[in-house]
């Protein structure tokens, strides 16, 4: 086998490993991809990368225990910002994905952390009681928070892989609500 | 109580209430600077003068670790701050309750790159999952396979078809008994039948034979104004038109047992 062939079937694997969910956690450790890939794991990620640039995709990086990238975890992720039409295609709801960005503002405006109490005060003025509750739970599964034993929420380990905390609240402030209902209508 | 004593107790509940304050603070994410930390290291510094005691100072030195710690947590506080822009937390929550629905997730797209990951069965999967599917109770005469019966339910299966087995050995064993003692003496009182020295020997004889009655094997006559209760073993089963329940009471005194 050539050089480029063996290179062109080791990027297809990593294709796979990376978009293919095969633990509970999406995802793959660097060390799998060392095993599968060999040594030069970080070069064809790299090139696997500028791949998917052109479909609108990327793959990130998440350093889990210091600076070391084979105890990090590799991730491929939407590369531009979704449209609202693309979340119903991905099978989400508009009042789901309205509350996860509810309670993450929340709790990144206040530094990572939250009562329960305080984020359902303001999602219970979206939704009623059980909805809000119930939509709060499926973020904790879903891994975007997690919640302590104090009944205290902090944010989960997709939150911090998924979210540009600085531009989140950005986009909070400068969301205006009129000007938002005459984007909306014009869209609709 | 002495008065130093006194004044020790209500020093260290104001310590603990110190200490209480930062562990809150720290565990619930609340604005550290809502604490005055120049007032309590005063209160502190009061305090530790007006009680010079050893177990005031663990206490106290406990108190000035957490108050280091709130300290830190200031500082943590300011630098989260200045990264987001010194966005107050309340203005976040106003902005939210003000939006409707849909403004809130046109903002929260841009900041939110989902991850990918497709789903795919695996053998492993698979395999859980037939496991699961075989646990099921069949739902009804449709289904004729699953309900995999586990090692355990085996067992207690098995337990009690031995235990049945055992009865109806014991069963058979007793009318045999009783149609030769009535093949001896004709028509067996029940009492003298069933009594025995050991009240649990009696039990066990009182409750097989009510299987042979029920079953039609054994005939019951009772008779009120003596008192007796006769027993008349068939050989073939005899099916009663309209049975009749008979209620005999075994006491347990202690005089006959």
């Amino acid at each position: 086998m050539s050089g480029e062939e063996s290179f062109s079937k080791k990027l297809m694997m990593a294709a796979a490993m990376l978009l293919f969910r095969s633990h509970r956690k999406p995802g793959v450790k660097g060390w799998e991809l060392k095993h599968r890939l060999g040594r030069n794991y970080i070069k064809i990620i790299d090139a696997l990368n500028s791949h998917l640039k052109s479909l609108g995709l990327e793959v990130k990086t998440a350093l889990e225990e210091g600076e070391d990238l084979d105890k990090a975890r590799f991730y491929i992720t939407m590369a531009r910002p979704l449209m609202l039409s693309d979340i119903v295609t991905a099978g989400w709801s508009i009042d789901e994905v309205a509350a996860l960005a509810v309670t993450l503002s929340i709790l990144v405006s206040r530094g990572g952390k939250a009562p329960v109490k305080d984020v359902l005060e303001v999602l219970e003025t979206k939704f009623p009681k059980w909805k809000a509750e119930a939509h709060l739970e499926r973020a904790i599964r879903r891994g975007y928070i997690d919640k302590g034993e104090d009944d205290v929420l902090t944010l989960g380990w997709r939150a911090k892989v998924e979210l540009d905390q600085k531009e989140l609240l950005t986009s909070m402030l400068e969301a205006r609500p009129s000007e938002q209902s005459g984007e909306e209508s014009q869209e609709e | 109580m002495s008065a130093a004593e006194k004044r020790l107790r209500i020093a260290r509940e104001e310590l603990e209430n110190v200490i209480n304050i930062c562990e809150n603070v720290e565990k619930r994410g609340l604005n550290p600077f809502t604490v005055n930390v120049g007032e309590l290291l005063s209160k502190l510094r009061k305090m530790l003068e007006e009680n010079p005691d050893l177990e005031y100072y663990a206490i106290d030195a406990e108190t000035m670790y957490k108050i280091a710690t709130l300290i830190a947590l200031q500082h943590k506080w300011l630098r989260e701050r200045a990264q987001a822009l010194f966005v107050d937390a309340q203005m976040i929550v106003t902005r939210l309750i003000a939006m409707d629905k849909k403004a809130i997730v046109k903002a929260f797209l841009r900041s939110w790159r989902p991850i990918i990951s497709l789903e795919q069965i695996t053998p492993n999967r698979l395999r859980r999952g037939m496991d699961h599917f075989l646990s099921l109770p069949p739902r009804s005469e449709g289904r004729i396979w699953g309900w995999r019966i586990s090692q355990r339910e085996m067992e207690f299966i098995k337990g009690r078809l031995a235990e049945e087995e055992e009865v109806a050995e014991k069963v058979e064993k007793l009318r045999e008994e009783l149609l030769m003692v009535y093949k001896e003496r004709g028509e067996v009182d029940y009492w003298e039948f069933v009594r025995r020295e050991r009240f649990k020997e009696t039990f066990e004889r009182a409750y097989l034979l009510s299987f042979l009655i029920t079953e039609g094997y054994v005939e019951v006559k009772r008779n009120p104004l003596k008192n007796e209760i006769k027993l008349i073993p068939r050989k073939e089963k005899v099916k009663h038109e309209q049975p009749v329940s008979l209620v005999i009471a075994i006491g347990v005194s202690g005089s006959e047992w």
